[in-house]
């Protein structure tokens, strides 16, 4: 049997999961088990891949990898203030309980994020609210930087001008 | 209703979707959402629509019948549908858009719409989400949209698009084809029935990752690859010749004989004749229905949407298959 991975050496390595009746089997090399962590799974304790409950609904063969990012645990007795779950309520569940959760147990879930998303700095749009405050620096960084060059080129009349809009905008701010 | 309109690309793909995930600031998700948190953030999303036209529909006091009826036509997911606790439906003024509140996240807004339409889909999908400006979403810099589950975070987005693949199925192209579009963050599976096979050779191909990747990018990847898997369709779809072709003929007029005459129609036998005649109609050789006739048919003809529009309702399986031969026939003939 091919390793699923490399699809190339011979399969040494064999795993199977059943998680609540959803079964999942993995062959692979030697090379690739250790290149994925592979092996580290056995080395966890009983509960250690609190994860691997959350790409199921995906059903990717690779979605068993998520369980393998390096073992986490969060501190005893934290508790998300925003809903009162602890981190064990999340790994068990594979879900947040609330926004909060993402603050409060942002270290523990990072490792696991990283291996669902690849990117975990997110692109695109914003809510409305933040976009109109977004636009606004991003519009005041803009007259700053016109301003700048307006003293060094000596154009005191477009600076002062430029000096006012910065400050309407500045007063609008603090409102 | 969406499917009733003449899509783009509409021989393959059969319809174009995007959702997006919300939640609002300072409610815990639903599990832990109380009842009388849930019916707050119904409150909250009803005041943030007020005047925009929207109909709100509280699920709770919908027949199941009715509930299933709306999950057939890919309205709402089928979690959704059968739900416990409030939740309700937004629909906007051109039925372009149905916000799910309180469904896993607090709101589930999608856009479908006929054919190859993402573009569309999804600058509709944004404009709602602009409209519930108002609202404190729960939002972070770094992981973007606050979602229930992880697999959301970021975007919140999901776009996906249904195909119809008959060549490649039958050349047994699908489980190659899921594997490669997995290595470019989409996922492909099976419209209807279990596994890599589906019923009616429908497929749906959606965005795996939704962190770290704009909406745009998300939409243009899936956008390319639509399309390339498009091409492949028509590729391998080219007609046969000699014996093949005569007896793909008959098969096509077979398929439209029972579709047209049968007294006795199941949903399994219905989801098989809709194979062969989408592609007699790609071909040409069934004339008299469009691709949207025929999709009409086949979801008013599932068994929640026939039981609710069904004159007199069918209680037993073979009353519901003598309705559903009924009802094509009346609709073929208008």
């Amino acid at each position: 049997m091919k390793c699923q991975n490399c699809k190339n050496k011979e399969a040494t390595f064999f795993y199977e999961e059943n998680i609540n009746g959803k079964k999942k089997s993995v062959s692979l090399c030697a090379d690739c088990a250790a290149k994925l962590h592979m092996t580290e799974k056995f080395e966890m304790p009983a509960l250690a891949s609190p994860f691997s409950v959350f790409g199921n609904d995906l059903g990717n063969f690779f979605d068993g990898f998520f369980s393998l990012s390096p073992h986490v645990a969060a501190p005893k007795g934290k508790v998300c203030p925003g809903c009162g779950a602890t981190f064990e309520d999340i790994a068990a569940s594979g879900k947040a309980c609330c926004p909060q959760c993402y603050t409060t147990f942002a270290d523990e879930l990072l490792p696991s994020l990283r291996s669902l998303h690849g990117d975990v700095q997110h692109k695109g749009r914003v809510p409305l609210v933040d976009r109109a405050a977004k636009e606004k620096e991003n519009k005041l960084a803009s007259l700053r930087e016109n301003l700048k060059n307006a003293i060094e080129s000596e154009d005191f009349e477009s600076a002062a001008k430029l000096r006012d809009e910065i400050r309407a905008l500045e007063k609008e701010e603090d409102k | 209703m969406w499917y009733q309109v003449k899509g783009n690309q509409n021989d393959v793909v059969v319809s174009s979707r995007v959702r997006l995930a919300r939640n609002l600031a300072g409610f815990p998700f639903d599990g832990k959402l109380t009842e009388k948190d849930a019916n707050a953030v119904i409150g909250k999303i009803e005041t943030a629509l007020a005047g925009k036209n929207y109909t709100k529909t509280d699920m709770t006091t919908l027949s199941p019948v009715a509930a299933e009826s709306l999950v057939e036509k890919h309205l709402v997911s089928r979690e959704f549908a059968g739900k416990k606790g409030p939740h309700a439906l937004f629909v906007n003024e051109g039925k372009s858009i149905y916000l799910m509140a309180c469904e896993e996240d607090h709101i589930r807004l999608q856009c479908i719409l006929p054919g190859l339409a993402l573009t569309d889909a999804l600058r509709l999908a944004l404009e709602c989400d602009d409209q519930l400006g108002t609202l404190d979403i729960a939002f972070d810099e770094k992981l973007g949209y606050l979602t229930h589950c992880p697999t959301n975070l970021g975007t919140g987005m999901r776009a996906s698009v249904m195909l119809f693949l008959p060549a490649l199925t039958a050349g047994g192209a699908i489980p190659p084809l899921a594997r490669q579009l997995a290595k470019i963050g989409l996922t492909l599976r099976g419209l209807f029935g279990e596994g890599s096979e589906s019923r009616g050779c429908l497929y749906q191909v959606s965005n795996q990752v939704s962190l770290g990747v704009s909406e745009e990018e998300i939409l243009s990847r899936l956008q390319k690859a639509v399309e390339n898997i498009v091409a492949r369709e028509r590729e391998l779809e080219s007609a046969p010749k000699g014996e093949d072709a005569v007896r793909q003929s008959d098969r096509f007029a077979r398929a439209e004989g029972t579709l047209r005459y049968a007294q006795l129609l199941s949903s399994e036998e219905l989801f098989e004749l809709f194979t062969d005649i989408k592609q007699g109609v790609t071909s040409g050789k069934i004339k008299g229905i469009t691709h949207e006739k025929l999709l009409t048919l086949l979801i008013e003809a599932m068994p929640a949407t026939l039981t609710e529009n069904a004159p007199e309702k069918p209680k037993t399986a073979l009353e519901r298959d003598g309705a559903r031969a009924r009802f094509i026939k009346q609709a073929l003939e208008v």
